[in-house]
């Protein structure tokens, strides 16, 4: 523990020197009297004053993840090797994670008893955190001395973003040979009502319309569309974000991958997520609650990192973005390289959708004639860049954060409506 | 002793609105030195209220030094206030008794001189030396 000398200890060191020095000058012995209580203050305390062993554990009681916006409840753990009746601690959480508890406290210790103290950890935002950084201040009974230190119990603590609820999902053009939610174009075994015709040889008798059979005197059979699932792929932008202190496009992003990988994988779907940009990383498509987690934990690793470095889309393996897959880019499309990738898997013939995330909120237009109109230049700019995907037949929708993701799913599916191929 | 009273008061106010250790001290300065004028202005005898003075003085530099400690805003419990005003009484109890062995010694009916009041001084510059080194290797 360091140790250092309170303002305290200095002034009654120089209140008791002049009551002495002024008791000799003046010959009054009451001077000293009035100066022998400082005197002792100083004795007493720096002859008892003994370094504490303070020891703090931070116990998450099982909480090592937990989603946005809970509050987990922790326990602190203290033990002090001898009396501490003046013992402050504060608990230094990482910058997302608030103490909801009063934050430092100040306590007593008594020797070698284990004390516990609650403490409430508001989960701000989503990421990978390792509370458990103390800082420790004890002052002596007399106020002289201060000893103080910092230990570190880090203990890990994995906040995911909380997904948001989707009532429809976007449905991809191609769907697969396995079975799950999706109805598909094509017909086949399934029992979503496609169409009626005559019956031919080889027609399962089970499959006869009775009504329409009865209707038109011959027999006619009932088609259905199969179920089958997809292969989707969450494509995140991490080349640029804009920001604001507390939120940025990146954690929209990611809030929002959270809630499509959730739901795609409960409809039974195929997930992949690739991470494109200073740092890409990438997870090949899979289903199953193994696959929310692992992509869960990938999405806590994104993150802006600056690199000018030129990227392109031959960067990620092809294992990543399988054939005929939907895929859907959460972009605030401010970085050329990530714009000319999502081209680029256009024309790899992808079936691919574009959530602009929309980084106008972030700006401002700014004071001077000059910079408004820089302002209007670029928002003219990124409504060209949008009409430009558009042309190329993919949807992409601007969203805002005033609006809920499904609102910009529903734009897509409307656009997808009456969409037509386009030759890129 | 008014003017002194009311600058040591002034002193006093100062550092507890600015929390400067430094015009807490002058301030307590202050009020020792209105206490050496009445003492001087007064009778040659002993003042046997100066034990009381003393417990006094050392308790309102004790309020004053926790006020202007420096702390956030923080929970505190109960048992860290009770534990810190019991310190302060003791503190003041024990500085009374010191101050009346000291008056006492003061009025023992001793003979003067050139060497007992060199004593005195070695004893005053012995204190302050204890107290120095004390806090030399306390603080390190």
């Amino acid at each position: 523990m360091k140790r250092t000398a309170t303002p305290k200890l200095g002034a009654y060191a120089a209140l008791t020197g002049v009551g002495l020095v002024a008791a000799l000058v003046l010959g009054r012995p009451e001077l000293v009297a009035l100066a022998a209580p400082f005197a002792v203050v100083l004795l007493f305390g720096l002859s008892l004053e003994r370094t504490p062993n303070v020891d703090v554990f931070l116990d998450l009681l099982g909480a090592e993840r937990a989603l946005q916006g809970e509050t987990v409840e922790a326990e602190l753990e203290l033990r002090s090797d001898r009396d501490a009746g003046h013992v402050q601690v504060l608990v230094d959480l990482p910058n997302g994670l608030v103490a909801e508890s009063p934050n430092p406290q100040l306590l007593r210790l008594e020797a070698n008893v284990r004390r516990t103290v609650e403490l409430a950890i508001h989960c701000r935002d989503w990421g990978g955190y390792l509370p458990g950084r103390f800082v420790l201040r004890e002052q002596d009974a007399f106020g002289l001395l201060v000893h103080e230190t910092a230990i570190e119990r880090r203990e890990p603590l994995k906040v995911y973003p909380r997904a948001e609820e989707l009532r429809r999902l976007l449905r991809p053009v191609e769907t697969r040979a396995f079975a799950g939610t999706q109805v598909p174009r094509a017909r086949g075994e399934g029992i979503e009502f496609a169409d009626l015709r005559p019956f031919v040889a080889g027609d399962r008798v089970r499959r006869i319309n009775w009504r329409a059979t009865a209707r038109r005197g011959e027999p006619w059979v009932t088609e259905t569309h199969p179920d089958r699932n997809s292969d989707v792929v969450i494509f995140i932008d991490t080349f640029l974000e804009a920001r604001s202190e507390d939120e940025g496009t990146l954690d929209r992003a990611v809030g929002a991958a959270a809630s499509l990988v959730e739901h795609y994988l409960g409809e039974k779907d195929r997930v992949g997520f690739v991470a494109f940009g200073g740092v890409t990383n990438w997870l090949t498509a899979s289903s199953g609650i193994v696959q929310v987690y692992r992509i869960l934990d990938s999405l806590l690793d994104a993150e802006i990192f600056m690199s000018y470095a030129w990227k392109d889309i031959d960067l990620i393996p092809v294992r990543a973005l399988p054939p005929h897959a939907l895929v859907i880019a959460l972009s605030p499309l401010l970085d050329e390289r990530a714009v000319r990738s999502l081209l680029d898997l256009r024309a790899r013939g992808y079936d691919l959708t574009v959530i602009e995330v929309s980084p106008v909120p972030f700006a401002s237009p700014g004071r001077s004639e000059l910079d408004r109109l820089a302002y209007r230049l670029w928002l003219l700019r990124r409504e060209a860049l949008r009409s430009r995907y558009l042309r190329l037949g993919v949807p992409v929708v601007e969203w805002r954060d005033d609006v809920s993701l499904q609102v910009a799913l529903e734009e897509v599916r409307r656009f997808k409506r009456h969409a037509r191929v386009a030759r890129v | 002793m008014l003017a002194l009273a009311a600058g040591g008061l002034l002193w006093l106010c100062l550092g507890l609105v600015t929390r400067w250790s430094a015009a807490l001290a002058t301030g307590v300065v202050f009020l020792g030195a209105e206490q050496a004028v009445r003492l001087a202005a007064g009778p040659g005898t002993v003042d046997a209220w100066t034990p009381a003075y003393a417990a006094c003085l050392l308790f309102s530099t004790e309020l004053a030094w926790w006020s202007v400690e420096p702390r956030v805003a923080s929970w505190w419990e109960p048992a860290v206030v009770i534990s810190r005003i019991a310190a302060i009484v003791g503190m003041c109890a024990a500085a009374a008794v010191v101050a009346a062995l000291v008056v006492l010694a003061a009025g023992a009916p001793l003979r003067g001189g050139i060497g007992l009041e060199l004593v005195g001084v070695a004893a005053a510059f012995a204190a302050l030396a204890v107290v120095a080194g004390l806090a030399r290797v306390r603080v390190g």
